[in-house]
């Protein structure tokens, strides 16, 4: 009935893991309304996994390490103003910036490769070693496996962007300090505000890794190789970028996936402009949405054989 | 479920029609503001202009979203920065080209604040603010801030003309002094009106969901590059909201008549209630480089004075300023009207590498400028010889002995303004 039911299973290996899905499964149903429990179960199974696995945790240490070189670089060199990546000559002023000078580093490739990775082993990676098949025997509906593994993506994405930033403020308010935060636009807030506004930059990013979460989900289902859908998601990613780059297609900018990530930026204005915000979630909320169905149409009628 | 079931490829339809869905109204968001706007009376062109004329305004804040496309060849030091890699966008020089978005804030002659937001991808912007006599200008890429203090006598004007004189500071450079807010814009278009202009009104248009009156303004003057001047009007405030010049189809493509303008600003959103006063103070933050400016009615002081090495001295090689005894003089008048100006150019080098630390990325520029200057077609005529660039609503020409010819007009008007010189 309890949590630890699960955690012999889905935890420790993949050989185990479905004796122990299927076992629970099994045993929960007759002895409760199965509907409820079994909903966050199996999504808090399926974080387990993600957290619970030694690569996903050496990569949330890697995306650690940038902020941390941040912060020690600028305290050995201060930049001058106007020079280096967006944020760090603010930094020496207040050590809220590293978080925001991380994030603006790692969302061109780390933080997507990180969501990307996660999204493309959903599906793909319980198909190559073999678990998919047995997920499925279990009476759980594809439908709530895919809605389930989404949810699962959208989580680790804030979490991944959330710890980065985290990471960052810490090392940055341990090395610079805090104290009022200069915006873009020269006037000054209090710690409260400076704090809010660095929480709610991760949490935009994350949302919108999520879309780029949901393209990985449905590539996913289309292959057995987890490292070539993750592959695929970068690629798309870097792709995006590229596009975006080049003026004559300056038609197609505002619907890529990418475009409105930097505008995190806007929250820093004073006041905040929440135009471009909106639409960058509006945008990825589409794109989430297109790319789930997509993964539903394409998976809900797939011949499983891992 | 069981028609998914029987039916699997109709799965998916499902995916698609979303995907349809989403574009088509995300297009549709954008098309809404193009249908016409109803319930307004009918009022003539006349009556439009007294209605702009009159128009008082208390408070107003919104954003604006400019666009040029000038036909201009990207200069090699657009953004007038020696900073690599540096996209400026948020760079008050990059205004000739691109789109870019400005938030303003309006409250009373006095007050008045602009923020140029950088483009999307670099987080920067530039705010011009003033308050009462203080003229402050912001710019956060560089954490550099500029402090003017106008002369009494300036502040009786409206707060877009103060927008626009501290623009043309010489610390502020504006080439081409393209207008940013639209009451700007529509005054400076509605000045140009003499009898060589038709003036009509094209029934009404929606620019930020408010419902505005169009005006519409044509050249007669056969060399005038400049097809049509739209400016819409909102119907309850009569304030511009939105100004677009169209340009002259060019002979050979007839096809793009009037495609989309080559110029626009426009508010995208607009609220006429009166923003609060906390929005014009503008204390320089810590770390911040200040500078004191003069005030601009002395360009020659100025030009001496020059607040930050660089950026600024480079531009203003590039756009001569009226600091010499050439001063530049207009030639023709009307939409035909063309300055004729001398290059600075000897004066230019001597001035750029007497200013200290940045006379190496001057000089640099200077040498790029005249190497972007070589590149253009060469052109000769009765009046000599030189380059020429020709964009879409304006030409330029800058002769061989130094004289250099700007105008919306085509280049045979340039010529003619030359001979006639």
């Amino acid at each position: 009935m309890s949590a630890a039911d699960l955690t012999p299973g889905r935890t420790t290996g993949p050989a185990t893991e479905v004796v122990g899905a299927v076992a629970t499964q099994v045993a929960t149903a007759p002895t409760a309304r199965p509907r409820r429990h079994v909903s966050t179960r199996f999504l808090r199974s399926e974080l387990r996994l993600i957290f619970g696995r030694r690569r996903n945790q050496a990569g949330l240490g890697i995306l650690a390490v940038v902020p941390l070189i941040i912060a020690i670089a600028v305290k050995v060199s201060t930049p001058r103003a106007g020079r280096g990546p967006d944020f760090f000559a603010s930094i020496t002023s207040n050590g809220l910036f590293v978080s925001l000078s991380s994030l603006s580093i790692e969302l061109g490739l780390f933080l997507p490769l990180a969501v990307g990775t996660i999204a493309g082993d959903s599906v793909a990676g319980e198909a190559n070693i073999g678990t998919l098949r047995y997920l499925l025997a279990v009476p759980v509906h594809r439908t709530r496996m895919l809605a389930v593994k989404f949810a699962a993506i959208t989580i680790f994405s804030l979490v991944a962007t959330v710890w980065v930033s985290l990471v960052g403020a810490v090392a940055g308010l341990a090395l610079f300090g805090g104290g009022e935060m200069t915006l873009l636009s020269g006037t000054q807030i209090g710690m409260g505000q400076a704090v809010l506004r660095v929480v709610m930059a991760p949490v935009y990013l994350g949302l919108c890794f999520a879309s780029l979460g949901a393209i990985g989900l449905f590539i996913s289902t289309l292959t057995e190789q987890p490292i070539g859908a993750t592959i695929a998601v970068v690629i798309l990613n870097v792709m995006s970028f590229i596009l975006d780059a080049i003026p004559q297609l300056s038609w197609l900018h505002e619907w890529l996936p990418t475009h409105w990530w930097m505008s995190f930026g806007d929250l820093l204005r004073d006041p905040i402009v929440w135009g471009d915000l909106t639409r960058g979630l509006l945008t990825a909320a589409g794109y989430a949405l297109v790319f789930w169905l997509a993964a539903w149409a394409h998976f809900s009628d797939k011949d499983v054989t891992g | 479920m069981s028609i998914f079931e029987r039916r699997p490829a109709l799965r998916w339809a499902v995916p698609a029609v979303a995907a349809v869905v989403l574009i088509g109204g995300g297009s549709a968001v954008s098309g809404l503001r193009a249908i016409a706007g109803a319930g307004l009376p009918d009022r003539s062109a006349a009556q439009l202009l007294v209605d702009v004329r009159q128009a008082r305004l208390d408070g107003l804040s919104g954003t604006v979203v400019q666009q040029a496309d000038l036909g201009l060849p990207d200069l090699p030091i657009a953004g007038a920065s020696g900073r690599a890699g540096s996209t400026g966008s948020s760079d008050l020089t990059s205004m000739i080209s691109g789109t870019h978005t400005v938030r303003v804030w309006f409250a009373g002659p006095d007050k008045a604040r602009m923020a140029l937001l950088g483009s999307l991808g670099s987080l920067g912007e530039s705010d011009v603010i003033r308050n009462g006599k203080d003229v402050w200008v912001w710019a956060s890429t560089d954490k550099t801030a500029t402090h003017y203090v106008l002369p009494s006598h300036e502040l009786p004007n409206s707060s877009d003309k103060a927008a626009g004189k501290s623009r043309a500071t010489p610390g502020m450079p504006s080439p081409k002094d393209l207008p940013i807010s639209p009451q700007a814009a529509a005054e400076r278009a509605l000045a140009a009106i003499t009898p060589s202009t038709q003036v009509t009104t094209s029934g009404t248009a929606t620019v930020a969901g408010r419902s505005a009156y169009e005006l519409v303004l044509k050249p007669k003057e056969p060399t005038s590059l400049v097809a049509q001047v739209r400016v819409a009007i909102d119907g309850t405030e009569h304030v511009p909201l939105r100004v677009q010049v169209f340009a002259k189809p060019v002979a050979k493509s007839a096809s793009t008549s009037l495609a989309a303008p080559v110029f626009e600003v426009a508010f995208s959103a607009v609220d006429f209630a009166r923003p609060d006063a906390a929005q014009f103070t503008f204390n320089p933050p810590p770390g911040t480089t200040v500078t004191e400016g003069k005030a601009a009615i002395d360009p020659k002081a100025t030009a001496d004075s020059k607040t930050k090495p660089g950026t600024k001295t480079s531009t203003r090689t590039v756009a001569p300023h009226p600091s010499a005894a050439d001063l530049p003089k207009t030639v023709g008048k009307g939409w035909g009207s063309v300055l004729v100006a001398k290059m600075p150019v000897s004066d230019a080098s001597a001035g750029t590498s007497g200013s200290t630390g940045a006379g190496t990325v001057a000089d640099k520029n200077v040498a790029q400028l005249k190497k972007f200057v070589g590149l253009l077609p060469k052109v000769s005529g009765r009046w000599g010889s030189g380059h020429l660039m020709a964009g879409t609503v304006f030409s330029a020409l800058l002769t061989d002995d130094g004289r250099l010819v700007v105008g919306a007009v085509t280049p045979e008007g340039l010529y003619a303004a030359l001979a006639g010189s």
